[in-house]
């Protein structure tokens, strides 16, 4: 890699927003109220090492899970909209619905059913990523080219090879799109789903410095997560990149 | 046995009776396709030439059972008659499009009616390779169809018509979009495959010299509603080479036909003026 692709890299975009904390905020005399400084904050981090770590990877298995189970509801449900029509009719209109219920007020309900459990963060996570995975498996699924299909059709292909050979892989790109959104939303959810009560994860972190007013400790926070959503993000666009490079035309 | 003497004369490969195509209902009704009556010899090399909109590729559809034709007509194939769908899969059908697969490499293409056929991958592989340098494409197995020029993706498009391996082949204006040079070096390409592999071929072009240079009987379309307008015997002996296009026998059969399309191509125009 040379100095110039270094340069536009997202490794390096890091490096510059740090390098304008480090020198901004002592040049601008901002208060630690509304931005303390790099160092303050990275020593705080550092204070508080094993239960980042440990927050961190709990909360990262919450949004995975949840995330995974979001992919194959939403995959799932996705397909049985685009092959029946009643399915949709019936059902797209509640998520629809569902969509629109505060995340807080579902989390609540969440926790009464299964508890302050992993599978409570799970289900809340879930609850955000399913629903746009869903609708874009549906549009990608209804991208197949009619004129494909007569083509397939002519090879005397069944419903099935008709699905797999052609359908799925048109829909691929726009379910990666999907997914791209919903790992955010999963990550969001399981934060959420920590406010209501546990002892580890980088939620109840936050909720604590909050109640304390640990300002750079909130910023360590935000950092962590900042960094668990590009981590995701970054996998699916590899994913993509490896395995779903076509656009459909 | 009191068929065997009526089966001894081999019927067409395939012959329409009176099909009409009507798109629509009573007052915006379009009629596509009327009373289409056709027969095709096996083995026989067909061109089929007509107007832009004429139903050429109607006609197609429905000889390759994606569409039904109206109920007043009848498509037989070896001489029985074929209820509607029951054409999906026995005819080796390649639509006015590539149509191929992107997410498929140009080998993975070309076997994907085999796959629909369910011959295993590994035996539909070492058919379609051993196919390759003939359809000019050796070395590029393993591109993508992104990767190919204009001609390529057509003859990956062929192949993966011939390879199908139906004894009636729909060709619909397969070198449309090629430029002069490549589309007379993939006309002459054309003709020695089949006269190797020896199918029938049913063929659509706009160009006459195409129609005559490769039948062997051009069939002339009416501007829509399409039907048969007439039907020409192509006698120049095969193999035919490029020289075949300058003789006085090329010539006349080309004046003859380009009266006729003529004809037909303003009737086009005359409809769509008010
Ligand atoms: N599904 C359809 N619904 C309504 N009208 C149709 C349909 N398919 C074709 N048509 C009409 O039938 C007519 C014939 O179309 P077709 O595609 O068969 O023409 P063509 O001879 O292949 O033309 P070209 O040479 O431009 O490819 C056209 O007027 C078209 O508008
Ligand atoms: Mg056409």
């Amino acid at each position: 890699m040379n100095a110039r692709a270094l340069a536009r890299s997202p490794v390096a975009s890091v490096v510059y927003v740090a390098a304008a904390w480090l020198v901004l905020v002592p040049l601008f005399k901002v208060q630690p109220r509304y931005l303390p400084p790099l160092p303050v904050v990275l020593a705080d981090g550092l204070s508080v090492w094993p239960d980042l770590v440990a927050g961190f990877w709990r909360t990262l298995v919450e949004t995975v899970l949840g995330f995974l189970a979001g992919v194959v509801l939403g995959v799932g449900f996705g397909i049985a909209f685009s092959a029946s029509r009643i399915m949709e009719r019936a059902f797209l209109p509640i998520f629809v619905a569902l969509q629109t219920v505060p995340v807080i007020a579902f989390g609540a309900i969440v926790v009464i059913w299964f508890g302050n459990t992993i599978m409570a963060k799970v289900v809340i996570a879930l609850y955000l990523a399913f629903f746009p995975i869903a609708v874009n498996t549906l549009r990608g699924l209804e991208l197949a080219d009619p004129q494909r299909i007569a083509l397939m059709k002519s090879f005397g292909a069944s419903h099935l090879q008709l699905f797999l050979k052609l359908a799925l892989p048109t829909a691929l790109p726009n379910i990666l799109i999907g997914m791209k959104l919903a790992v955010a939303l999963s990550l969001a959810g399981a934060i959420v789903g920590e406010w209501f009560g546990d002892t580890v994860g980088l939620g109840v972190m936050l909720l604590q410095a909050l109640y304390f007013e640990q300002i750079p400790r909130v910023w360590v926070l935000i950092i962590a997560c900042g960094a668990m959503g590009t981590l995701l993000y970054g996998a699916l666009v590899l994913l993509e990149r490896r395995f779903v490079w076509w656009r459909t035309d | 046995m009191p068929d065997e003497t009526t089966a001894v004369a081999t019927p067409p490969h395939l012959q329409l009776v009176n099909v009409w195509k009507r798109f629509g209902e009573a007052p915006k009704q379009t009629v596509a396709v009327r009373n289409v009556d056709l027969s095709i010899e096996p083995g026989a090399f067909v061109t089929l030439i007509g107007p832009s909109g004429c139903g050429k590729s109607t006609l197609f559809s429905m000889i390759s059972g994606l569409l039904p034709p109206d109920s007043d007509g009848s498509l037989l194939l070896n001489g029985k008659v074929q209820q509607d769908g029951a054409l999906l899969g026995k005819i080796a059908f390649m639509p006015q499009r590539d149509l191929l697969f992107p997410w498929r490499t140009v080998l993975d293409n070309a076997t994907l009616a085999l796959e629909v056929e369910g011959m295993p991958r590994r035996r539909a592989r070492a058919k379609a390779e051993a196919l390759f340098p003939e359809f000019g494409l050796g070395g590029f197995e393993q591109h993508y169809p992104h990767q190919l020029s204009g001609g390529m993706r057509q003859r990956v498009a062929l192949m993966r018509t011939f390879l199908f391996e139906r004894d009636l082949i729909l060709l619909d204006e397969p070198f449309g979009a090629l430029d002069a040079l490549t589309r007379s070096m993939m006309q002459r390409w054309l003709l020695d495959i089949w006269a190797k592999h020896r199918r029938t071929v049913l063929f659509i072009t706009h160009d006459i010299d195409e129609a005559i240079f490769l039948g062997d009987k051009v069939v002339v379309m009416t501007a829509r509603p399409g039907t048969i307008k007439c039907e020409e015997a192509i006698t120049l002996p095969r193999p035919r080479d490029l020289g075949v296009v300058t003789t006085p026998e090329f010539m006349a059969v080309k004046k003859k036909l380009l009266a006729v399309v003529e004809e037909e191509s303003l009737k086009t125009f005359a409809a769509a003026s008010p």
